[in-house]
């Protein structure tokens, strides 16, 4: 035995005799995980609030969550002489003091618009591909939990230096929590210490920043990976790949060094992001006051689909009996917020209860298999966008020199005309590429040679798609009924008749113009062919 | 093989199928070429329309696909086989070829330190204050030599993983996780046992005033919560500002401001002569002077402005933020956050926007120095709605 191996078997040995864990860390070794690069997204979201913790920390190290007013006298030489709160000294100190303090300021920023991007992303890509369903309904919601963190998260984090900006936000902040009814002036009085902006505010977001929201995250993220660990990562249909098996690479050492190796390449690029592209200077934007904002004013971008609602809301307000109920704030920035995360999150049973589907589903759906989720998915990413353009109407009407009223009352039509327009071509389009897979799979791929037939006819020959080709066109439906054989061209010819036979889909998405349950055909139209390389 | 019901009991076989006979050679004849592994990710949903003869030429061998497949796949096994089944097959690396992905890996291994070195020379040599010479170049020479660091390490693992280690093809049964039927009820019926042995349900007494011990407890940290803010007279603050009868307007540098400082068109913002009055949410006021004939007073408020100066409040009525962009030649008042547009020559009254109320005005005179005054605090409550606003 060489010493690598006798150190590693004292050191298991160790462990365990008082922990008896070789049997399930052998297995965990040996864990099969599947390969796509969207698979990736979810581990961006993870590396970066690993991120985030660790920046983060060293902030807090620095970092002085008071309000109380003192006179800023660091190196910063046009803010000297300036009264301001403790919290927006203190980040200058950081930016300007502190070695490597903007960096460290910086990259914690970069990384939290990263995380909440990449969970935006990796939800559209659960969402699109059919992740989601059966068994798999908790972790959605516990995805949807972890983006509505992600964006209470950063919008705490981005208050506290209190700066103009985020001071205009908080006053924002502020309002639209006076505006619900009934409770809303208790809940601002509660939440401020009283009225804005008060002397609490920024110590009590601070609690919620470091304390609060990333303890929950982090809890949320341990359920969200023990669940995939335990129901083990759904895979993409593909030669012998089945509802029954995971096929890929084993967690050690393959599967381990890739990842690892992706952490510091996430970290990298925060890295230099974080270095090279400036992101919130707070020294431009001088100390928060109530009676100043510079035009051109815009939130992080996860926010930004909030102000968009809010920009394009009529001004409707309900005074009645002697209360006053202002729709023009609460609808776009409480009631639509609360009815698009519910949806994300119900999603998995409004599909259930639409298509009657309660079936397990490890292989993953091609979004144009499912035409109807796919449109109704790029539908609500269109209602999104067109709410982020109406975000940033004011810095739109100066670049193209539209009145900022047009692009307003071109956005408030638009936001119901162009997600149905969406909505129609998109499906489509989905239809359009299933007709294109039918096509390769029963009449094969254009070899570009051209034969004339004894009749004088003249056809193009064709060559049959690659087996693997045809079995990820197949499907979840047409995996399963893999058997080997050959057809002569060192191809594989499956069976025919697909094994399961499953009701035909109804209803929601019954527009699936390929009945995968056919049976796959290898051959080519035309009379047997050699195979031709294109040139 | 054998009969693992178990799951994932794994019994390794490094190779499989048909490349057992290449197994038999060195560990390095298990060295795939890099070039092709990034053709690996495209299987998954590569599109029938993307497929070109590059790629479908290597399709797999019958014998890839059925060693991958279920037929002869054991049972709750990982099973694992070289190449990526019906995908590309990688070549063999030549022992040359895996000395030079060797060196490369090694290379950017000591690219990372390289990054560390300069990063800790510039950390501590370079200069970095504000008002230090060449300050601007700290952060980006201190990122770029961070991200060299962490590059190499994340790069050279990736490459590695995938020139140097084997390329393996792994398949692994899925088991079923839901209990069979009789533990589902066994577990349900011991709840119901315990439940019963509580005795709850039959002890209604029991019951009710658990129930009503435990509701109480809820109870107990309202208080903390109520205590965050003065509960009292909460909505007083809404409606009242510093602004009272006689108090000047001041500039930000609390000068007051005489009849005939301001130009035509121009906008100053001002704020009430009271200790800390510059720095209260509520009380920013902008006096804005205008040709006297292009003013319209509301009903009632003739006499609250004065040859053409007009005062309103600063705070946005839709969502608080300050309505400060000023269009001299129309008079439009103009919301940055959220673009509502008051009218300052007719009363502020919303021309546009998500603001459904005019901007508050302040009724102003001169005092006996002629200086201008407030007449009293806002007639009503200064910023965005609230329910118990009428």
């Amino acid at each position: 035995m060489t010493l690598l191996g006798k150190g590693a078997a004292g050191t298991g040995k160790w462990f365990d005799d008082r922990l008896g864990a070789s049997k399930y860390i052998k297995k965990s070794l040996n864990k099969v995980f599947p390969d796509h690069w969207s698979f990736m997204l979810g581990e961006i979201a993870l590396y970066s609030f690993i991120i985030l913790l660790l920046t983060g920390t060293y902030l807090t190290l620095f970092f002085d969550a008071s309000m109380h007013e003192v006179v800023y006298n660091g190196s910063y030489v046009p803010l000297k002489g300036v009264t301001m709160s403790q919290a927006f000294a203190s980040t200058l100190d950081i930016s300007f003091d502190v070695r490597g303090g903007l960096l460290m300021r910086q990259i914690h920023h970069w990384s939290a618009l990263l995380f909440a991007a990449s969970i935006t992303i990796h939800l559209m890509r659960v969402f699109f591909t059919g992740a989601f369903r059966k068994p798999r309904e908790l972790n959605w919601v516990i995805g949807t939990l972890l983006l509505i963190m992600s964006i209470l998260e950063g919008f705490a984090g981005y208050s506290l230096p209190d700066d103009l900006l985020s001071g205009t936000g908080l006053r924002i902040a502020a309002s639209i929590t006076q505006s619900i009814p009934v409770v809303g002036t208790w809940a601002h009085i509660l939440l401020f210490g009283g009225e804005f902006p008060g002397t609490s505010i920024v110590g009590r977001l601070y609690a919620v920043h470091i304390l609060l929201i990333p303890g929950l995250i982090l809890a949320l993220i341990t359920f969200h990976l023990l669940m995939i660990w335990y129901q083990k990562h759904t895979d993409f249909p593909g030669p012998g790949r089945t509802e029954n098996n995971v096929i890929g690479s084993r967690l050690y050492p393959v599967y381990a060094a890739k990842a690892g190796g992706f952490f510091f390449l996430v970290f990298a690029v925060c890295a230099l992001l974080g270095g090279l592209a400036q992101i919130n200077p707070i020294w431009l934007y001088g100390p928060y006051d109530a009676s100043q904002v510079s035009a051109g004013s815009q939130p992080d971008w996860y926010m930004g689909f909030l102000d968009g609602s809010t920009r394009l809301m009529p001004n409707w307000e309900l005074r009645a009996w002697g209360h006053t109920i202002p729709f023009n704030v609460i609808l776009p920035t409480v009631v639509l917020p609360g009815v698009l995360f519910n949806i994300v999150g119900a999603w998995p049973w409004v599909e259930q209860a639409l298509t009657k589907d309660r079936d397990y589903h490890n292989l993953l759906d091609r979004p144009r298999d499912k035409p109807r989720r796919t449109a109704i998915g790029v539908m609500g990413i269109s209602f999104y966008v067109m709410l982020m353009i109406a975000g940033g109407n004011d810095i739109i009407a100066s670049i193209f020199q539209i009145s900022v009223q047009t692009i307003t009352y071109t956005l408030r039509v638009a936001i119901f005309v162009v997600p149905v327009l969406v909505y129609i071509v998109t499906k489509r389009v989905c239809l359009g590429l299933q007709h294109n897979d039918e096509e390769l799979v029963h009449h094969g791929i254009e070899s570009g040679t051209i034969r004339r037939l004894p009749t004088g006819e003249f056809v193009e020959e064709t060559v049959a798609l690659p087996m693997s080709y045809q079995l990820t066109i197949a499907g979840a439906k047409g995996a399963p009924a893999l058997e080997a054989g050959s057809n002569g061209h060192g191809e594989l010819v499956p069976a025919g008749e697909v094994v399961e036979e499953r009701p035909k889909p109804r209803g929601f998405f019954r527009d699936r113009t390929v009945d995968r349950r056919e049976p796959i055909r290898p051959e080519a139209t035309m009379p047997p062919l050699e195979k031709t390389p294109r040139k | 093989m054998t009969e693992n019901t178990g799951g994932q009991q794994p019994t390794n076989e490094p190779r499989g199928g048909q490349t057992s006979a290449e197994a038999a050679g060195s560990i390095r004849d298990r060295l795939r070429a890099p070039a092709e592994l990034g053709e690996q990710n495209a299987g998954g949903d590569s599109r029938g329309s993307d497929v070109t003869d590059a790629s479908f030429q290597q399709t797999d061998s019958a014998a890839v696909l059925a060693a991958s497949g279920r037929d002869e796949g054991q049972h709750g096994t990982p099973h694992v086989t070289a190449g990526h089944a019906g995908y590309q097959r990688h070549e063999e690396l030549s022992e040359r070829e895996a000395r030079r992905a060797e060196r490369k890996v090694a290379a950017l291994f000591l690219l990372s330190v390289v990054g560390v070195i300069g990063f800790v020379i510039t950390f501590f040599a370079a200069p970095f204050k504000f008002d230090e010479p060449d300050n601007i170049w700290f952060t980006p020479l201190l990122a770029i030599f961070m991200t060299l660091a962490l590059t190499g390490i994340g790069a050279g693992a990736v490459l590695w993983a995938k020139t140097l280690m084997a390329d393996e093809e792994a398949v692994q049964d899925r088991y079923d996780f839901a209990s069979p039927e009789d533990a589902r009820t066994a577990t349900g019926q011991a709840f119901i046992e315990g439940f019963e042995a509580t005795g709850l349900p039959r002890r209604k007494l029991l019951r009710n005033t658990l129930l009503l011990g435990a509701g109480s407890l809820a109870v107990l940290p309202l208080p903390f919560l109520l205590d965050l803010g003065p509960y009292a007279h909460k909505e007083r603050a809404f409606r009242s500002t510093a602004w009272k009868k006689g108090v000047r307007l001041v500039r930000r540098n609390g000068t007051p401001i005489r009849l005939g400082d301001l130009a035509i068109g121009a906008l100053e913002t001002v704020y009430p002569d009271v200790p800390g009055g510059t720095f209260m949410s509520d009380t920013p006021t902008m006096l804005i002077r205008m040709e006297p004939d292009h003013l319209t007073p509301r009903t009632g408020r003739e006499d609250w402005s004065i040859e053409g100066h007009i005062a309103y409040s600063v705070i946005c009525t839709h969502l608080g933020c300050p309505v400060k962009l000023y269009e001299q030649q129309t008079h439009h008042l103009f919301c940055p956050c959220h673009q509502s547009t008051f009218d300052a020559s007719n009363g502020a009254k919303v021309l546009f926007g998500p603001a459904a109320r005019s901007l508050p005005q302040l009724p102003i005179a001169l005092d006996d120095e002629g200086f201008f005054v407030a007449q009293s605090d806002y007639t009503e409550p200064v910023g965005p709605s609230f329910w118990e606003r009428a």
